[in-house]
């Protein structure tokens, strides 16, 4: 954090007093996440439920207002062509990795770990457009937004249902309950409640990365 | 269990770093190798004067490292944020690490082009005595530190050359890319690069004689130089043959496909195959022509554009 200060002197002498409002909030977060527990949000998908509606997708490109042809959010249906009538789908999105290649990687710090909640997230301002996260991202989530021409990626809609006291777009839209978001910190959280009675897996765990979100897969019990 | 589920989309679309990129990485390779191998020559031979060979390297360093970062700002989306890097500052990140040594590098290389066209550039300050006056003072102090500088530029070009490698090693998720060989490939093929284009330059602009003992040194060490590199790309690919099933499946890239003409046709046959032909398959008088020269030249540094456009394009075409 000591960095952190000096930069704010510095952006102070150089008179670009605005930048600084966005890590005025930072350090007060910091501060208050002594004294309780930081949050780990997390976010289960459950294949046997999901039918592949795609209201999620829908619901997640209007709040979040990803342009067209673009997503932060896909199901992919991954039904085997040998047995056609088991429908799987799978929800494709960034895996908000605990080690996170693509925070990592970004020389301009757009893209980073919001400091309350967490969560791995990006402003747009900084974004020089370098494409070096996308390319870094294991679980290629990651696109340049064509609007806002800066890089992006699921982040449970931190500026926009979340910093309402929503739940993300996703899970708000989903009728069939595929989806469960919660903080994997809290003991009593229902996410963790499933997780503990159900088999999950994370993706591709192989590259290290940690991933928060976990994968209810479907799974046939030859009764 | 963990193969139990997986998706297989992704949001990128092939290839996100494309030829600027790889022409960008060629440059910084000719640029670090030129100049840590005329630096060299002149530490092992204890050279005092300056010569020919050193001025074509320092040109030739100093100039393809800018042009270099033409196109490497020139692919961002946003050129023009490109000054965030130089306040967002992460440490943790290959390119802010490189941004750093190039903000190093480059006046290193202006520093060596003013040391050793002094005298042209007096010649053009002739007219405005002021200018000239400054000019001279600013060389009084720097010909002081000429011997620091010159071994900080060694070093600075060595790290200019590795870091491209390691920007590139990083990406987990390809593997031809993600192997620890890459940053020593780029070093090697860089100064196999750096020592055709400072060779050529040196003859061509500074009337250097081919058959000077500075550019006989670099005849001689090319062979070596090249025997490394292609020892180099033949354990990237036993490393990838040997590896587990997404490696394995990356080998394609050098068997089949526009990738495999580009490999085999690019830098094996012009970048390798076509400079031993022209040197010791045609008989010592075509070997020792001007033609000749050149061509091996050209053909050293157009094998190295094609090892960078093999790398970074097969690199990210195969993805685990
Ligand atoms: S899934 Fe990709 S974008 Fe998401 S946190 Fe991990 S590395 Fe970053
Ligand atoms: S594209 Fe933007 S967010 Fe991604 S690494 Fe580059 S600057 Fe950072
Ligand atoms: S809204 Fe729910 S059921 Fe529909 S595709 Fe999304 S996760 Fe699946």
């Amino acid at each position: 954090m000591k960095n952190d200060g000096k930069r704010r002197a510095f952006l102070k002498v150089l008179g670009l007093g605005s930048v600084t409002l966005g890590t005025a909030g930072y350090s007060v977060a910091i501060e208050a996440g002594k004294t309780e527990k930081k949050p780990h949000y997390g976010m289960i998908f459950d294949q046997n439920k999901c039918v592949g509606c795609s209201d999620c997708e829908v619901a997640c490109r209007k709040v979040n207002e990803v342009p067209q042809g673009q997503v932060r959010l896909y199901v992919e249906n991954k039904t085997a062509p040998e047995t056609p009538m088991e429908k799987k789908y799978v929800r494709v999105s960034c895996q908000q990795c605990e080690d996170a290649p693509c925070v990592a990687v970004c020389p301009s710090k757009a893209c980073h770990r919001d400091a309350k909640t967490g969560i791995v997230t990006m402003n747009p301002d900084d974004c020089i457009a370098c494409k070096y996260c996308i390319v870094a991202c294991p679980y290629d989530v990651r696109f340049i937004n064509h609007k806002t021409k800066a890089a992006e990626n699921c982040n449970f809609c931190l500026n926009t249902n979340m910093a309402k006291g929503k739940e993300p777009a996703c899970v708000e839209s989903c009728k069939y309950k595929a989806l469960v978001f919660g903080d994997l910190n809290d003991e009593n959280s229902y996410i963790n409640q499933i997780l503990q009675v159900k088999d999950a897996v994370r993706m591709k765990p192989t590259f290290g990365t940690k991933p928060s979100l976990r994968y209810i897969p479907v799974v046939k019990v030859g009764v | 269990m963990n193969g139990a589920i997986n998706f297989t989309y992704g949001f990128s679309h092939g290839v996100e770093w494309g030829w600027p990129i790889a022409v960008y990485l060629l440059l910084a390779g000719i640029s670090g190798g030129a100049l840590i191998i005329a630096l060299l020559v002149r530490f092992y031979k204890k050279q005092h004067e300056d010569t020919s060979l050193l001025k074509a390297a320092s040109l030739v360093s100093f100039s393809t490292i800018a042009f270099g970062m033409v196109f490497l700002v020139g692919d961002l989306e946003k050129p023009l944020y490109f000054w965030k890097i130089l306040i967002n500052y992460n440490f943790a990140s290959v390119m802010s690490i490189g941004v750093m040594a190039i903000s190093v590098y480059i006046p290193l290389t202006l520093v060596m082009c003013l040391y050793l066209f002094e005298k042209e550039i007096s010649a053009v300050l002739a007219k405005k005595a002021q200018l000239l006056g400054y000019f001279e003072m600013v060389m009084v102090l720097l010909k002081k530190i000429r011997p620091m500088i010159e071994v900080l530029s060694v070093i600075f070009a060595v790290i200019i050359c590795a870091y491209t490698g390691f920007l590139i090693s990083v990406l987990v998720r390809f593997p031809i890319l993600n192997t620890a060989i890459l940053p020593a490939l780029f070093v090697v093929s860089g100064l196999s690069a750096g020592t055709a284009s400072a060779g050529m330059v040196a003859s061509y602009f500074f009337k250097e004689d081919a058959h000077s003992p500075d550019l006989k040194t670099l005849h001689t060490i090319e062979w070596p130089i090249m025997a490394v590199e292609i020892m180099l790309i033949a354990m990237l690919f036993v490393s990838l043959l040997v590896g587990n099933e997404f490696q394995q499946s990356t080998t394609i890239a050098f068997k089949s496909g526009i990738y495999a003409n580009l490999f085999w046709f690019g830098v094996m046959g012009v970048g390798f195959g076509l400079p031993l032909v022209l040197n010791f398959a045609l008989g010592k008088h075509v070997a020792h022509s001007h033609a000749a020269f050149y061509l091996s030249g050209m053909a050293s540094v157009a094998g190295v554009l094609c090892l960078r456009m093999f790398i970074i394009y097969a690199g990210q075409t195969f993805g685990v």
